[in-house]
C-alpha cells in the first residue's frame, strides 16, 4: 500500500514510539530488585520494528545504544518461521546471540498484528551476577569465556503466552543470587509487555501498515539528520591513540588507534592498530565496539535526532578480527565495560582535531567497578557498585564533576543503603582537590571513596584504568591526576595495580581507597580567569600552592588576588616553559 | 458582620489570581498583576480590588489562602539565602556529586546546575552512627562550637544540617542545631531528620539545604503578606497551599518552608478533584494548558496522585523520573504533575530533517505570538489556532488582547511553504503536534502507572486548555471532557476548594510481619498526634494513615491504605499484601505471587475540609466578553474541512447537549467542540464534550 509520508504523523509516530520505550524504562526500573538495575539503571529499553531495526530508545544508558541490532537479527534468523505471539525470548551470549557480555542478558517479546510479526519489545539488563570466577561474573582472570558464568544462546523463556519454568531453574541454579536475577528478569518481562500493549494500541489505531511505514520513514528521517551532521564536520582524517594500563600485577598498555575518516556525508571509523585480544575480561565483541562507536559519535550530533537505527547507517566500522575491539571465541568479555569507555574517550580525542568546540577533554575514564563479596550473618552477600566521577573541561567551562561517563548514564548507590545492607563503612566520598588538570578552564576533580570492611575475609577485586596514563587535556590544557588504589591496614598502605588479577581478601578493619582520576584542562593555565582560580581557592579544589605555580595566581592573606603578583608570576612561567603541554599532538 | 467570605490567591510569575467564595457558594474572581519586587503586593491589591468590587468590608475575610511560586522562584533565580552546610566528616560533597546520573545523554557540554551551597559553606564535623543509629563516633562538640564562630564570621543566614543516618537517630543533628541557634540567633537553622526523616542521603540532605535556602526568603514573604493584611484591615486566617495539595496555617510554613515550593500546580489539580466529583467525576485527568507548558495529573477514583521524586528547577519535568538531574532533589510530597513544553507560545520550527517541530521553546508574553503583534515573527501554537478559526480573529479576554490574523497566517505560511503543505493543513499539523507533546504529558501520569486514560475524563484548565481538550481527548480516545467556569483563574478557584491538612512521615524499614504491622500502627498514632497539633485548633479533621510497601529487594514502593482499626476475625498483614498485590498488579501488569513485602515509610495526613460552600459553588457573574461573530469558519483537519461554526457564549448552553462544531467563547478562555462531538452545560456551569466513537483525525 502506498502511504505518503507528512512530516506531521512523523513526528507524532516519533512521539508514539519514544513514548512507548520510555514508558518500558520506568517499569524496568521501578520493578527491578539489583540495586545496579533499580539505582544505577544499567539498562536500555527499545521499540524495534519487524527487522529488529530499534525505532526509539529509553533513555538510560549510552553505550546501549545500537547494542540491540546486532542480537535482534541474529534471533530473527535463527527463529525465522517459530517466532510466535506470547513469546519471549531470552539470550546474552556475545558469540551465540551477538551479545554484549554475559551480565547484559536480553529479553524480548515479538508484537504481532493480527498473524503478523510487525514490532518488538526489547531489553537489556546488567544482571547482578551470572556465575563464573567471581562474584559479579566481571572477572579480569579469565581467559575463555566458559569461565564466565552462565552462556545463554536465543532462547524461549516464554512461548504462546506460557512461561518456561525450566529456563528459569537453569538459569536461578547458575547465578549465586537468584532472587535478584529473577526479579530483574520478570521486570524486564513486565517492560516488555507494556511495550507490546503500547505497540498494539497503535496498530489497533492506524492500523499496522501505516504504523511500519512510517516506522521506515522514521529510520530515513534519522539517517537524514544524521548525514547533515556528518556533513558539517570537516572532510579529513583525524587520529588519535589511547591506552587501558593493562591487566594484572605487571600491566602492560593495551593499545587503541582510531582513524575517524569524514568524507561528504559518510564517516568510516577504522580501529586498525588497536592491540590483539588479551587473557582476560575485558575484550569486547564487535556488537558492543559498534555500540559504543555510535554512542560516541552521537554526541556531535544535533540533540533531536531520534535514537534508531537510521542514524546508524552513514557510520562505517571496522575493527581488526581477534583484537581487543572485535573478540574472537572464546575470548573472555565479562568486565569490557572498560574497553567501551576508551572507544568513546579515543573518539573524541579525534573528534577534538574535527570539532574542538563540540567535545571535552579526558575525563576519568569510566567507572571503577569494586566488588566486595563474603558472608555476613550466615548469609552470603554479593556487593559491587560503579564509582564514577569527572569530565575534562570544555572550550566553554570546566570539567563537571560528579557526573558519570557519556557512555553509561548511571546513578551511584546511597551510602546509607549499602551501610544497612553489607558489612562496609564508606569513610569518604568526595573530591580530591588538585587533582584537576590545570588550564584556561580546569578539568573536574577526581573523585575519592573510602570502604571500610567491618566483616573479615571479604573477596575483593577491582576494575579500575587511569593509573597509569593520565586523561590528557586540549589545547595547552594540563592532564588530569591518575588514579590510585590503595589498602590501607594496620601494618600500612599497600597501592593496587589498577587490574589486580589476583585474589584478594580483606580483613575486618582494612580499608580500601580508590581515587578516581582527574579530568583534563582545556587551553592555557596562564589565561585563567584570576578569579577563577581564587573561587577555587576558597572552594578546597586548588590549594593556594598550585595557584600559584601552576595558573601564577598569587592571593594575599584575606584571599584577595593579588594583581600585580599574579602578572608577574605569569611572565616569569611563560618564559620558564615557552610550550605548554602539546594537548594534541599528534 | 461577621466574617464569612474565604479569599484566595494563587501568584504566579506574570499575573495574581482572586477568586472569592461566599457562604452562599457565590464565587467572584479577578486577576492582577504580579509584583515580583514583592508578590505580596498584588496579593493585597487583588484582594482589595475585589473587596472595592464587591462593596464588602475587609473584616468580612474569614480565611485568606494562597498559592505562590516564591519559593520556585527563588531557586530559580539563585536569589535564596546565603546558606551553610553541616554533614558527617567525608561527606561534604554528597550535595555536589548527588546522584550522579545527569538528565541529557549525549551532550558533552552539559552543565550540571551549581549546587545551592558552594563548597566553601560546606562544613565536616566529627561524628559517626551507622545504620542502627548506635554511635560510632561521638560528636566532637568543640568542633562544633568552632563551626558557630566560623559561621557568624560567613554572615551565613540559614544553615542546613544533614548527618548520615540522621534518620534512625537525630540525636547529634539536634545536639548541633541546639547549639548554632544558640550561637547564632536570627539564622534560620534546620536539621534533615525533621525535614525529611528518610534514608538515602543525597535527597535527605538536598531537599534539607533547600528548604534552608527558601526558609529566609519565604519567611520575609509571609512576614510582609501578614503585615499587608493586618494593615488593610483584613484579620484573617492566613494559610498557604502546600505541594501536597492541602493547605496549612502559615506558622508552620514558616517551620517547614520546603512543603510549599510547588503550591502553584497542586491548587489547580485539587479544585479539579473537588470540583470533578461535585459534577459525578470521580476519575479525572487534569489537562492544564498555559502559555509555556501543558501540565497533566490523574485523580484515580477520587484519589489526586502524589510523589516524592520531584527535583526543583529542573525545568519542564515528565513525570516517571527518568530524566533525573537537572534540578534540586525535593523529596516531599508533591502532586505527581508532568509537564511538556508545549503551551500557546511555543514555536514551530523545522529541523535539519525537514520534520515540523513544536516547542519547548516559547515565545513567551514578549514578543509572545506573531498575531499579539508586538514584534514576534515565529509561529507559535496560539497562530496556528487563530489560522484554524479556534481563536478570536480580532482580539482575546474580551478586547482586551488584540489580535491581528493576517500576522497569524503570515508567520503559519512561511511553514507551509517550506513544508510544500497547505496553510489549513499545516495550521492543523501545528495544533496535532502539540496534541502529540501533550499526550506524552498525560502517558506519563496514567499509562506509564498502569492506568488507561479511556477510564478517565479530561478536566481541562489554563488559557489554552478548552482550545486543545477536546482534540487531544480524541488522540487519547477519552471520552469525555470538561472546562469549568473560571477556567483561566483556576488555580485561585482551586485554593478554596482544598483541606486544611497536615501531613507528618516517618522512615520505617521492616518486614512486613505481624509484630511490625503493631509497630507501624504505633508510630502512626504518634504521628498522627503531630499532625493534630500541626493543625493547631479544636476541630476534629478526618485522619488517614498510609503504609509505603514495596516487595523485599525492589527499590521504589507503592503507597496502601493503613487501617486505623482491625477487625477482631481479620489478619491485617494478609490484608496489606492483599491490597498491594492488587495495586501492584494494576500498576505494572504483573505480581509477584508469594514474595515477601516490606514497610519503607509511614505517612498519616489530617484534613480538616472547607466549610460547605463548594457544592454550591456558582461563577458569578459572567465576565463581559469582546466582540464576536456569530458564526466563523474554523477548521477540522481534513475529513471535514473548513467549516462554518457557531461562536456563543457558555451561558447560551444548557443541559440538552449541541452538535459540533461550536465555539464557546468567553473571557477566560475559549472552547473547541469538534464536529462529531457536542457540548451542554451541567447544572454547575461546566462545560462536558462528549465525543462519540468516530474519528477527528486521520493519521
Amino acid at each position: 500500500m502506498a502511504l505518503s509520508i507528512d512530516p506531521i504523523s512523523l513526528e507524532v509516530f516519533r512521539n508514539a514510539f519514544e513514548s512507548a520505550a520510555d514508558q518500558m524504562a520506568l517499569i524496568l526500573m521501578r520493578t527491578a530488585h539489583s540495586p545496579i538495575v533499580r539505582d544505577a539503571m544499567d539498562f536500555s529499553t527499545a521499540i524495534c520494528d519487524a527487522a529488529g531495526q530499534n525505532l526509539a530508545q529509553g533513555l538510560t544508558t549510552p553505550m546501549h545504544l545500537g547494542s540491540f541490532f546486532d542480537a535482534m537479527r541474529h534471533l530473527i534468523r535463527q527463529y525465522e518461521g517459530r517466532i510466535g505471539a506470547g513469546d519471549v525470548f531470552i539470550a546474552n551470549d556475545p558469540y551465540l546471540a551477538s551479545g554484549q557480555h554475559l551480565p547484559d542478558i536480553y529479553v524480548v517479546r515479538p508484537v504481532f498484528d493480527g498473524a503478523r510479526l510487525c514490532a518488538w519489545a526489547a531489553t537489556i539488563a546488567h544482571h547482578v551476577d551470572v556465575g563464573g570466577l567471581v562474584p559479579g561474573s566481571n572477572s579480569l582472570a579469565a581467559v575463555e569465556i566458559h569461565q564466565e558464568g552462565l552462556r545463554l544462546p536465543f532462547v524461549k523463556l516464554a512461548e504462546g503466552g506460557v512461561l518456561n519454568a525450566i529456563v528459569l531453574d537453569i538459569v536461578a541454579a547458575n547465578v549465586r543470587v537468584p532472587d535478584q536475577v529473577l526479579g530483574d528478569l520478570h521486570a524486564q518481562m513486565a517492560a516488555c509487555l507494556a511495550g507490546e500493549r503500547e505497540m498494539r494500541q497503535l496498530f489497533e489505531r492506524y492500523g499496522a501498515d501505516t504504523v511500519m511505514t512510517y516506522g521506515d520513514a522514521l529510520q530515513d528521517y534519522s539517517e537524514r539528520l544524521a548525514r547533515a551532521a556528518i556533513a558539517k564536520i570537516p572532510d579529513g582524517t583525524y587520529r588519535f591513540s589511547d591506552h587501558i594500563d593493562g591487566l594484572g600485577e605487571n600491566p602492560q598498555p593495551i593499545r587503541f588507534e582510531v582513524q575517524l575518516i569524514v568524507r561528504g556525508d559518510e564517516l568510516t571509523v577504522d580501529w586498525t592498530g588497536t592491540s590483539p585480544q588479551v587473557k582476560g575480561g575485558i575484550n569486547a565483541p564487535l556488537s558492543f565496539c559498534k555500540s559504543n562507536v555510535y554512542a560516541a559519535l552521537r554526541c556531535v550530533m544535533p540533540l533531536d535526532v531520534p535514537n534508531c537505527h537510521g542514524y546508524t547507517r552513514p557510520i562505517h566500522v571496522i575493527a581488526p578480527e581477534a583484537s581487543v575491539l572485535n573478540a574472537r571465541y572464546p575470548a573472555p568479555c565479562g568486565a569490557r565495560g572498560i574497553t567501551g569507555y576508551r572507544i568513546v574517550d579515543c573518539l573524541f580525542g579525534a573528534l577534538a582535531q574535527a570539532v574542538p568546540d563540540a567535545v571535552a577533554a579526558d575525563g576519568a575514564g569510566g567507572s571503577t567497578l569494586p566488588s566486595f563479596s563474603g558472608w555476613h550473618g550466615g548469609k552470603r552477600f554479593v556487593f559491587s557498585e560503579c564509582i564514577m566521577g569527572t569530565w575534562g573541561a570544555t572550550s566553554r567551562h570546566d570539567g563537571q564533576e560528579g557526573v558519570p561517563h557519556m557512555a553509561s548514564n548511571q546513578a551511584n548507590v546511597p551510602v546509607e543503603m549499602i551501610e544497612c545492607d553489607y558489612p562496609i563503612r564508606i569513610e569518604r566520598y568526595g573530591f580530591a582537590a588538585d587533582s584537576g588538570g590545570a588550564g584556561r578552564y580546569r578539568g573536574g576533580l577526581g573523585v575519592v571513596r573510602e570502604y571500610r570492611m567491618l566483616a573479615d575475609d571479604v573477596y575483593f577485586g577491582v576494575r579500575s584504568d587511569k593509573a597509569l596514563h593520565a586523561p590528557h587535556g586540549l589545547f595547552g590544557g594540563a592532564e588530569g591526576a591518575v588514579a590510585v588504589n590503595l589498602i590501607r591496614s594496620a601494618a600500612g598502605d599497600r597501592t593496587l595495580p589498577p587490574m589486580p588479577m589476583l585474589p584478594i581478601t580483606l580483613s575486618r578493619g582494612e580499608v580500601y581507597r580508590h581515587v578516581m582520576a582527574g579530568g583534563g584542562g582545556f587551553g592555557d593555565a596562564l589565561e585563567r580567569e584570576p578569579e577563577s582560580v581564587r573561587a577555587d581557592v576558597l572552594d578546597g579544589k586548588v590549594s593556594l600552592e598550585r595557584a600559584r605555580s601552576l595558573y601564577g595566581v598569587v592571593l594575599d592573606e584575606e584571599t584577595r588576588v593579588n594583581t600585580a603578583a599574579t602578572q608577574a608570576a605569569r611572565a616569569g612561567l611563560r618564559g620558564a616553559s615557552p610550550a605548554g603541554p602539546a594537548g594534541l599532538a599528534s | 458582620m461577621a466574617a464569612i467570605l474565604r479569599v484566595a490567591a494563587d501568584v504566579g510569575g506574570t499575573f495574581t489570581d482572586i477568586a472569592c467564595l461566599s457562604p452562599a457558594g457565590e464565587l467572584w474572581t479577578c486577576k492582577v498583576p504580579s509584583t515580583p519586587d514583592d508578590y505580596a503586593r498584588a496579593v493585597i491589591e487583588g484582594i482589595q480590588l475585589l473587596t472595592r468590587n464587591l462593596g464588602v468590608d475587609p473584616a468580612d475575610y474569614a480565611e485568606v489562602s494562597h498559592a505562590s511560586t516564591v519559593a520556585t522562584n527563588t531557586i530559580l533565580e539563585g536569589k535564596g539565602a546565603r546558606t551553610a552546610l553541616v554533614t558527617t566528616a567525608g561527606f561534604r560533597d554528597v550535595l555536589e556529586l548527588r546522584r550522579i546520573r545527569v538528565p541529557r545523554l549525549y551532550e558533552p557540554l552539559y552543565e550540571k546546575p551549581a549546587p545551592l551551597v558552594p563548597r566553601r559553606h560546606r562544613y565536616e564535623v566529627t561524628e559517626r552512627l551507622d545504620a542502627s543509629g548506635a554511635v560510632v563516633h561521638p560528636l566532637d562538640e568543640d568542633q562544633v562550637r568552632k563551626l558557630a564562630s566560623t559561621l557568624a564570621q560567613a554572615q551565613v543566614e540559614a544553615v542546613a544540617v544533614s548527618l548520615l543516618h540522621s534518620y534512625v537517630n537525630p540525636a547529634h543533628e539536634r545536639r548541633i542545631a541546639e547549639m548554632l541557634k544558640a550561637a547564632l540567633p536570627g539564622c534560620f537553622v534546620t536539621v534533615s531528620s525533621e525535614v525529611l526523616p528518610e534514608i538515602r542521603e543525597y535527597e535527605r540532605t538536598s531537599t534539607t539545604v533547600v528548604s534552608a535556602y527558601v526558609g529566609p526568603v519565604v519567611t520575609r514573604y509571609l512576614r510582609s503578606l501578614q503585615q499587608r493584611l493586618a494593615a488593610g484591615g483584613i484579620d484573617a486566617r492566613l494559610v498557604m497551599m502546600q505541594s501536597s495539595g492541602g493547605t496549612i496555617d502559615v506558622r508552620q510554613v514558616i517551620e517547614r518552608p520546603a512543603i510549599v515550593v510547588e503550591s502553584g500546580p497542586a491548587a489547580g489539580v485539587i479544585g479539579a478533584a473537588r470540583l470533578g466529583a461535585r459534577a459525578g467525576h470521580e476519575s479525572i485527568i487534569t489537562f492544564d494548558m498555559g502559555g509555556t507548558t501543558a501540565k497533566a495529573s490523574l485523580i484515580d477514583r477520587g484519589e489526586v496522585s502524589s510523589t516524592d521524586e520531584y527535583e526543583v528547577g529542573g525545568g519542564i519535568s515528565m513525570s516517571g523520573g527518568l530524566a533525573k538531574g537537572g534540578g534540586y532533589a525535593l523529596k516531599l510530597p508533591v502532586i505527581d504533575v508532568s509537564e511538556v513544553g508545549a503551551g500557546g507560545g511555543s514555536i514551530v520550527r523545522i529541523d535539519a530533517g525537514n520534520a515540523l517541530k513544536v516547542g519547548p521553546d516559547s515565545a513567551g508574553a514578549v514578543p509572545g505570538p506573531a498575531c499579539y503583534a508586538r514584534g514576534g515573527t515565529q509561529a507559535t501554537v496560539t497562530d496556528a489556532n487563530v489560522v484554524l478559526g479556534y481563536l478570536n480573529p480580532h482580539g482575546l479576554a474580551g478586547g482586551t488582547v488584540p489580535i491581528d490574523a493576517a500576522l497569524a497566517r503570515a508567520a503559519i505560511q512561511t511553514i507551509a511553504t517550506r513544508l510544500g503543505l497547505e496553510l489549513m493543513e499545516t495550521a492543523h499539523g501545528i495544533h496535532r503536534l502539540a496534541n502529540a507533546a501533550m499526550t506524552r504529558a498525560v502517558k506519563a501520569v496514567s499509562t506509564y502507572r498502569g492506568r488507561d486514560p479511556r477510564d478517565f475524563s479530561l478536566f481541562a484548565f489554563g488559557g489554552n486548555g478548552g482550545i486543545h481538550a477536546a482534540s487531544l481527548a480524541d488522540d487519547l480516545q477519552i471520552r469525555q471532557v470538561l472546562v469549568p467556569a473560571a477556567a483561566g483563574v483556576f488555580s485561585a478557584v482551586g485554593l478554596l476548594c482544598a483541606d486544611r491538612e497536615a501531613l507528618r512521615s516517618a522512615a520505617f524499614l521492616r518486614p512486613l510481619d505481624a509484630a511490625s504491622v503493631g509497630q507501624a500502627r504505633a508510630r502512626c498514632a504518634l504521628l498522627e498526634r503531630q499532625a493534630r497539633a500541626d493543625l493547631g485548633d479544636s476541630e476534629s479533621p478526618v485522619v488517614r494513615w498510609r503504609a509505603a510497601l514495596r516487595y523485599a529487594g525492589q527499590g521504589f514502593e507503592l503507597a496502601i491504605e493503613l487501617p486505623q482499626v482491625i477487625a477482631g476475625d481479620t489478619d491485617p498483614v494478609e490484608d496489606l499484601s492483599a491490597a498491594f498485590e492488587l495495586e501492584y498488579r494494576r500498576t505494572y501488569g504483573h505480581e509477584l505471587v508469594g514474595h515477601r513485602l516490606e514497610f519503607v515509610a509511614l505517612r498519616v495526613f489530617a484534613a480538616v475540609p472547607p466549610p460547605g460552600a463548594i457544592a454550591a459553588m456558582r461563577m458569578r457573574p459572567a465576565q463581559p466578553h469582546g466582540p464576536r461573530d456569530a458564526v466563523r469558519k474554523a477548521y477540522f483537519g481534513a475529513t471535514h474541512g473548513l467549516l462554518d461554526t457557531p461562536v456563543i457564549g457558555r451561558d447560551e448552553l444548557d443541559a440538552t447537549p449541541r452538535r459540533g462544531p461550536l465555539i464557546i467563547e468567553e473571557y477566560e478562555g475559549t472552547t473547541v467542540v469538534p464536529p462529531q462531538a457536542t457540548a451542554c452545560r451541567d447544572v454547575f456551569g461546566n462545560i462536558v464534550v462528549a465525543l462519540d466513537g468516530g474519528r477527528l483525525h486521520g493519521a
